[in-house]
Formats: C-alpha cells, structure tokens, sequence
C-alpha cells in the first residue's frame, strides 16, 4: 500500500510538472509578436522575442505534413526524461523488488495455507468454463505484457551488461512486438473478464468485517466471506477494472501513434503507464501468490473448476451456505444458470449434417 | 579535436527549403521521414516572421541516447550522435525525448507501427564501414569521412545554416553579427524581405494605402 501511495503521489507530480510546462511562454505569443515588429525598428537584427516565441513551444508553419511540424522546440521530454529514467524507474523497481520480497517473507512466515479439515470428496463447481478461459486469457496476456514491460523498461540497466548488446537487441525487438500486439487482446480479455465475474464482485456490507481483519490473515480469526471475498473484490474493481482503463487507455495513446496525438500527450500517457503498470504488477504479484502457493486448492479451482466442499466451506462460508441451500446451483454449467456453456454440458447443441 | 555543430541565422533564412532538398536527395531519404525542416514561425507577420532549418543537434547530453532502451545511440569523437539501426527496436521513446522533434520513423505495417529509427546523421553515416552499401543504404552518405561537411550547409543559399566545428562556426557568426546591416550584407532574410529601417525597402504590403 505504501508503494501504492507513493507511485500515486509521483504521478500526481507528473501532472503538475506536465501542466507547468504545457502553459507556454511567460508572454502570450500576441505580445511576443508586437515586441518583436517593435524591435526590428528599434534594435534590428536583436530577434529576443522571437527566439523567446520559438522556446515556448508556439506552432509555426512547416511545408511538412506531419504533426507538429512546425514546432520548434518541445521541452516537455526532458521531464519525461527525467521523470522515467529517475523516479518512476527507481519507486517503480524497488517497490516490485520491494513486494517481491515481502511475499518471501509471507511464504516463510505462514507457509502453504492448507485446508483445516479433511476434503469430504463432494465437488462443487466454482468456475464456469466461460470464466477460466476468461481468467486465464486475461492472465496470460497479462504476464507476456508485464514481463516485456520489464524487459524494455529495465533491460538496458540489468540485461544489456550480461547478455550485450545484440542479443538483447533481439529480445526487445519481440518484447516491443508481443507488447504491441497483445496489449489490444489484453484490453479485450480484460473487459470480458470483467463482465463474466460482475455479479459475484459487487461489495456488500460483509467485505468490510473481511478488510478491517485482512480477512483473519494475520491474526488467523476466521472471517466468513462470500464467493469473492473482499480482497478478490478489490482486485476485480481496484485492478481489473481502474487499473485495467488506466493501462489500457494509456496503452493504447501509445500503442497507436497514427491519430496525430503530440508529444506531450505520449509523454504523460507514459508516466501514467509506468504508473499503472506497477500497481498492476505489485496486485498480480499478491493475486498470483495467493493462486498458488498461498492457499492450497486455489489454483485447482481456476484449473480445473471444481472446489471441495471442505474448501469452499473454510474459505467462502457464504457462498456455501448459498449453495448448500440451493440458492446458488452447485452445477452451474449443467443447470444453464450461468451465461457460459460448460463442457459438462452433455446434450449437443444445433447439430448439423 | 572537432565539435561539430549546425547552426542556423535567423537573420538569413529564406525559407526556401533548399536545405531539406538537399537532404532529401543525398541521403535518398524515403516518403514521410524528414531528417531537416524549416519552421516559420508568424507567418506572414510583417517584421516578425523569420523562418529556422532545424534537424538533430547532437546534443552533448542527448536525451534520445538516455532514453533508449537498447542502447543503440553513440557519439563519433567528432561529437555527431549516430545510432545503430541493427539494434533499434522503434519504439518511440528517442522521438518522445527530443526536443526537436529529430526522430523519424517509417511506418513499417498498419495502426502506426514503428519502423527503425531514422534521422539526421550530420552526413556522417552509421557504425558500418565508410561509405559501404550497407552504409549508404541504411544512413545515407558518409561526407563527413570524405571530409565534406554536410549537404544541408553546402546547399544553403543564403548562408544561413552553417555546419562544422563549433569554434568556426562562433568566429563567422561572430564577425557577421558585427558587421551585420553595413555593407557585405547582401544575403538574406532582409534583401529578400526587405529592411525594416528604412522606408525605402519596407516591405511592399506596408506602402499601400488604407482605403477609408
């Protein structure tokens, strides 16, 4: 949380510095321009005003059909450079060396969470197919996109001296690539995710018992919660959801440099990527640690569908009570309850020839 | 040893796009990469227009070469920035940087998509040998080993954009700013434009009458 607050803050920065430099010259160009057709008269050939004119950034006429052509001298990169090769760079690197090492520390404290009692054998399906393939498209593309992320942002620093120049060349060039071309699928992966796992993930009054004790983690007190619990919650609207518009939509200013956006507007959208692309990381990183090596059984549910009765009874009390009363089926797939079509399913549907 | 600079007199520049020509055509420079512009700024502002060529600086401390995430930027002992097109991803990121707007990049597929980097290379090619097909193909030529100075400079009509060692180039612009408005100032933005200081050669638009 503390990187969190800290990434923000330095994006807060970011804006300010951005909005600083976009104000333009100390004088507005009409007053530029008057002192200057005074000066040609009374000092020819001292051209201050102009030259004061081209250092704002003001957009003169150039023959060249490109954007901002005509714009001699855009400053606003020499913050981007400071702010990405500096702060962002190193808040943004120590923090993710900083979580991975927090959650090392986690895994030798509590270990593996095993399950309390013993597995009673009856299944209850927690996972439509729809809902894995929606999980695990948004969690691939996420962990390509995060890992070329790494690359391009941090490679120079840490690959560059082992692997030289070259080589690293070519790793780029498919980081660049894959990054380029999955971040679109990422933003489509991620919008249907969302739609899938809406209805489980809207807050109620229960998630605020579950957060206040970090749902008994650290002082081991059982807090029941239902299907999501109020930390999957806040990942689903703090992480899929915010994150997930902030990434992509800065991603996409990036990824598509054909609509005549200025340099200004890359320049900022970068910071604000960096930005989100840590917070994201730091999330995923506690997301994936408590999929896997975390909790015993997490990663089976995603996998295969199905959790224990045991499991769902320790973890999801609510949700299996609801289950247990019928209110919630426990064959989802079967009973056609959820939108997805579950290979369960046994009757084919529209058969042709 | 040499510090090799452009630099551009706005007093002289007539904007006649000689220099980009010249750029064009030496270096077979493609369709929609410009390693040199002319910008004017107040266009057509009588007494406040004046026009600038403006292509890479080859900045001391650039910040395309900083922000380069592989490291392709290098500077000749001459101090020109070159970069390596073998090891460019085109990314983006020098074009972000640079204040001048130097980076250019072909479009290589749909949507935008990057192609290598391209830009002005003070006639000084890239890493392969000199003057090689490979060279030549990638940066254009390579005046500078021929010990020609740049084609932009060469071309200038009026004189206005000089390119070579900073010391030599502060020496001429140095006694041109004495002397400038007396005699030997025949070239430029004011017998093109005409002087603002005296009513005998003040632009033509100004001598007609208001109609009232």
């Amino acid at each position: 949380m503390k990187h969190l607050i800290a990434c923000l803050s330095a994006l807060l920065l970011a804006c300010a510095v951005n909005a600083q430099q976009s104000s333009g010259p100390a004088l507005p160009k009409d007053e530029l321009i008057k002192q200057q057709q005074q000066r040609v008269v009374t000092q020819p050939y001292n051209n201050a005003p102009f030259w004061k004119e081209a250092r704002g950034a003001v957009e003169g006429y150039a023959s060249i059909p490109a954007p901002e052509a005509g714009v001699l001298i855009q400053d606003g990169g020499q913050n981007w450079r400071a702010l990405r090769n500096g702060t962002f760079s190193i808040i943004g690197g120590w923090a993710l060396v900083a979580m991975m090492l927090l959650i090392g520390g986690f895994y030798a404290w509590k270990g593996t969470i095993q399950l309390h009692e013993a597995p009673t054998g009856r299944l209850i399906e927690r996972f439509t197919l729809l809902e894995r393939m929606a999980h695990w498209a948004t969690a691939i593309s996420f962990s390509v996109l995060a890992i070329s992320g790494l690359i391009l942002a941090f490679g120079k620093a840490l690959l560059i001296p082992v692997i030289s120049f070259t080589l690293f060349s070519w790793l780029a060039i498919i980081a660049k690539n894959l990054h380029n071309f999955l971040g679109p699928l990422f933003i489509i992966s991620c919008i249907v995710t969302f739609c899938v796992f809406l209805r489980d993930n809207w807050p109620k009054a229960v998630d605020f018992k579950w957060l206040v004790s970090f749902g008994g983690l650290i002082n081991g007190k059982h807090v029941p919660s239902e299907k999501f619990n109020a930390g999957e919650k806040l990942w689903f609207w703090g992480g899929l959801m915010l994150l997930g518009i902030v990434v992509g939509a800065s991603g996409l200013v990036l990824n598509f440099p054909n609509f005549g956006q200025t340099r200004a507007t890359m320049q900022l959208a970068n910071l604000v990527h960096l930005t989100g692309a840590v917070m994201f990381m730091l999330g995923a990183m506690g997301h994936i640690y408590m999929g896997t090596l975390g909790m015993a059984g997490a990663l089976d549910a995603m996998k295969t569908g199905v959790v224990d009765e045991a499991w769902a009874k320790e973890h999801h009390e609510l949700w299996y009570d609801d289950v247990k009363s019928g209110k919630v089926p426990a064959n989802r797939s079967e009973n056609g309850g959820n939108a997805g079509a579950g290979t369960q399913q046994p009757v084919a549907v529209g058969g042709n020839n | 040893m040499a510090r090799m600079k452009f630099i551009c007199d706005a007093e002289r520049c007539i904007e006649c796009n000689g220099c980009v020509t010249a750029c064009k055509n030496e270096h077979d420079v493609p369709w929609g990469v410009n390693r040199r512009r002319v910008v004017t700024l107040n266009d057509g502002i009588v007494g406040a227009e004046r026009s600038i060529s403006v292509a890479c600086m080859h900045c001391s401390d650039a910040p395309c070469q900083a922000v380069c995430p592989v490291n392709c930027f290098y500077k000749t002992e001459d101090g020109v920035v070159l970069h390596d097109k073998d090891l460019c991803i085109g990314c983006g990121y020098c074009f972000y940087a640079c204040p001048f707007g130097a980076p250019q990049f072909p479009q290589a597929g749909a949507f935008g998509l990057r192609g290598k980097m391209d830009k002005c290379t003070f006639c000084a090619g890239g890493p392969e040998k000199d003057g090689s097909k490979a060279e030549i193909e990638k940066y254009g030529r390579n005046r500078l080993s021929e010990g020609k100075l740049p084609a932009c400079a060469e071309m200038c009509s009026t004189k206005a954009l000089l390119a070579g060692d900073g010391d030599v180039l502060s020496d001429i612009y140095r006694e041109r700013v004495m002397r400038r408005g007396r005699g030997g100032d025949l070239w430029g933005h004011a017998t093109a434009y005409g002087r603002p200081d005296t009513k005998a050669t003040a632009p033509a638009v100004q001598s007609i009458p208001q109609k009232s």
